[in-house]
């Protein structure tokens, strides 16, 4: 299967997953015509058919060039294991923010994605790491009031 | 009406003259940064600016993308890396004029022609926008309903070559409008009992997960190098080089117009086809493409023309016609401005604030592009490892910013895995973004009016705004379709004859 396949079968899913959720969607008594439902029913059946149109043209297109992986399929599944690895420092940041709070979290942010990205392991990684760290405490926090958590761990030492 | 006094008041008794130029000095560094296009550099902002009074915030956004067009020329001049997508034409002559060493030169030009250009489609976003604004008096329901597909033809002309993924997105991006509570009804629509989700999902989350998370997470790993020369500095131009390049500068100030009133018209498209016409009516036209003043000036005059004249649709009907455009519109929405024809008549301080925000940065754009450029270079040459890490913790404290919740980063993040498959199967941005923008609005518009009429479809077809607009957006489509079988044509055509 090819890029057109996936795609269209993902749509596909995404269209009857939508619809399905539109079931928890409750009737009201200020209900016009079109209705709460009338919208999302309407956008799930426009997806699924366009995720039809796109399996179609997936299968059509595979079978003409006789099936198999493309080439590149080893590149894009290594870039594509980077990239979630890259984001998985993201949600390690949304689960230690309450607990590291922003200072320490932003800190640990800087330098693990630095050090996933190809730093190099010298003093300048943990200098890099604090001095961000304290660039955007002092911008967000002093300069611009934002409320970021000062973390359960450390409380009242950056607030 | 706006006065004499409202300006100098706007000058001195309000902050704008120091955000115009916070907003130009972003936009510079964002735009010379490779593989931070303009958009992006004003999602990464965007953030910032919610707890900012809204005519400075939306003067911020639109100086930062003044700024971000000239930045992008930068590393397009001195290493061959359109620093945006609008830069890229810059690339040819640029680039050459660098080789021969004289960057300096090239980097001024640049500059130069980039406020022509600005200026010019400045003038005309202050003499189009009001008139066109209006039809506000006269829009009803019905009308805003056109409006709103007149906003959603522009997908005809951004699916980048598939019709059917474009149009996938648009429906994925009206299917997240639909999120939180019912415009008419009041019940709840997809919140799963979350009550961070009962007023929706922020078209802003959308926009900074699809264009800088994603832009992110495309780039780890990659170990492209961008090393600029310390020791370059900006040469402006003298009259005389003025003087030539005054027929390219004008070329590209006509092409920025035009391609900037034209949804899905933009920058590269306005500097490419300026950089062609220059060529065909310069007096030197073999020196194109090996080092031609004029190659550098057409280009960057129409692409700096279109940052302003791009604003034409967007604040006159609502219509983002580009991703940077899109990105203004979210900060014209976070604010709870309504765009269109009505921000006029209840917001002008907010307008106000943009065209005197901007002409301060155009302005500014000569000292400031001279001052900045050795920070720019110097950004330019972080190690890009350092560089991700301090732009993901950017992001994701600018997205904290909005709500104080935890639960945005975990949005915003989940909305980068999304756009990062839209990415690899070759769905396009935009229209799911026109999607979550414009969702609201043609839904409530479209139930209201037949609310109005008692269910009679007829309502539309009785209002001449909406059949008008209805209209304009079938021949937008019909136009862009037309036009993408003709360059698919073309392009075939091409490949077999080698």
């Amino acid at each position: 299967m090819n890029r057109d396949g996936w795609s269209g079968l993902a749509l596909l899913a995404l269209a009857g997953a939508y619809y399905w959720a539109t079931g928890s969607i409750s009737n009201s008594t200020l209900e016009d015509e079109v209705g709460a439902v009338g919208l999302p029913h309407a956008l799930a059946l426009v997806l699924a058919l366009l995720g039809l149109v796109l399996t179609v043209r997936g299968v059509v297109a595979a079978r003409a060039a006789a099936g198999g992986r493309d080439g590149d399929g080893e590149e894009r599944d290594a870039s594509l294991l980077r990239a979630f690895g890259f984001l998985a420092f993201g949600a390690a940041y949304v689960l230690l923010l309450p607990y590291l709070g922003y200072f320490v979290s932003v800190a640990l942010l800087i330098g693990s994605v630095a050090l996933y990205e190809g730093a190099p392991r010298r003093w300048t990684l943990p200098v890099a790491a604090i001095g961000g760290a304290l660039l955007y405490w002092a911008v967000f926090v002093k300069l611009l009031g934002v409320n970021q958590p000062a973390g359960t761990l450390f409380e009242g030492l950056f607030s | 009406m706006t006065t004499f006094w409202d300006i100098v008041h706007l000058l001195t008794g309000t902050p704008l003259i120091p955000v115009a130029i916070m907003g130009l000095t972003w936009g510079i560094l964002g735009g010379a940064l490779p593989g931070i296009s303009a958009s992006i550099t004003m999602a990464l902002v965007l953030p910032f600016t919610y707890t900012m009074d809204p005519a400075m915030a939306i003067a911020l956004l639109a100086c930062v993308y003044i700024g971000a067009e000239y930045g992008g020329s930068i590393p397009a001049i001195l290493i061959r890396t359109p620093g945006t997508n609008s830069s890229a034409a810059t690339v040819i002559d640029g680039y050459e004029l660098n080789r021969q060493g004289r960057s300096g030169e090239a980097l001024g030009i640049s500059l130069m022609s980039g406020v022509i250009g600005s200026l010019f489609g400045l003038a005309m976003l202050v003499l189009l926008t009001e008139p066109l604004s209006w039809l506000a008096l006269a829009f009803t329901p019905p009308s805003y309903f056109g409006l709103g597909i007149l906003g959603l033809s522009v997908i005809a002309s951004m699916t980048g070559g598939s019709l059917v993924r474009g149009l996938a997105a648009a429906v994925i991006g009206l299917m997240i409008a639909t999120v939180g509570t019912d415009p008419i009804s009041g019940v709840t629509r997809f919140t799963f009992d979350v009550p961070d989700l009962l007023n929706g999902i922020e078209p802003v989350l959308v926009m900074v997960g699809l264009f800088a998370l994603t832009e992110l997470m495309s780039q780890s790993g990659s170990t492209t190098l961008t090393q600029l020369k310390d020791s370059v500095r900006i040469r402006l131009p003298n009259l005389a080089m003025m003087n030539k390049l005054k027929r390219s500068q004008t070329i590209g100030c006509i092409l920025g117009l035009f391609e900037g009133l034209t949804p899905g018209g933009g920058g590269s498209i306005a500097a490419f086809m300026s950089y062609n016409e220059a060529r065909r009516w310069s007096k030197t036209p073999e020196r194109f493409g090996k080092g031609s003043e004029e190659g550098v000036a057409a280009p960057e005059a129409a692409n700096n023309t279109v940052a302003s004249t791009a604003l034409i649709p967007l604040l006159s009907f609502g219509i983002p016609s580009s991703n940077s455009t899109a990105v203004l519109l979210g900060g014209l929405l976070m604010h709870g401005l309504l765009p269109g024809p009505r921000l006029f008549e209840q917001n002008p301080q907010v307008i106000d604030s943009l065209y005197v925000g901007s002409f301060v940065a155009i302005i500014a754009q000569i000292g400031v592009g001279v001052v900045l450029l050795p920070a720019a270079v110097w950004l330019v040459n972080r190690p890009r490892p350092y560089r991700a890490g301090f732009i993901f913790a950017l992001i994701l404290s600018g997205i904290y910013t909005l709500n104080m919740s935890t639960f945005d980063l975990g949005l915003a993040l989940g909305l980068g895995v999304v756009g990062y498959f839209m990415r690899l199967c070759k769905f396009p941005f935009l229209p799911m973004i026109l999607g979550v923008v414009l969702g609201h609005m043609v839904e409530s518009s479209y139930r209201r009016s037949l609310v109005l009429s008692g269910g009679d479809m007829m309502v539309f077809l009785q209002d001449p705004i909406c059949v008008a607009l209805l209209l304009a957006a079938a021949g937008f489509v019909i136009y862009s379709l037309t036009r993408e079988l003709k360059d698919a044509r073309k392009a075939k055509l091409e490949e077999a004859h080698g």
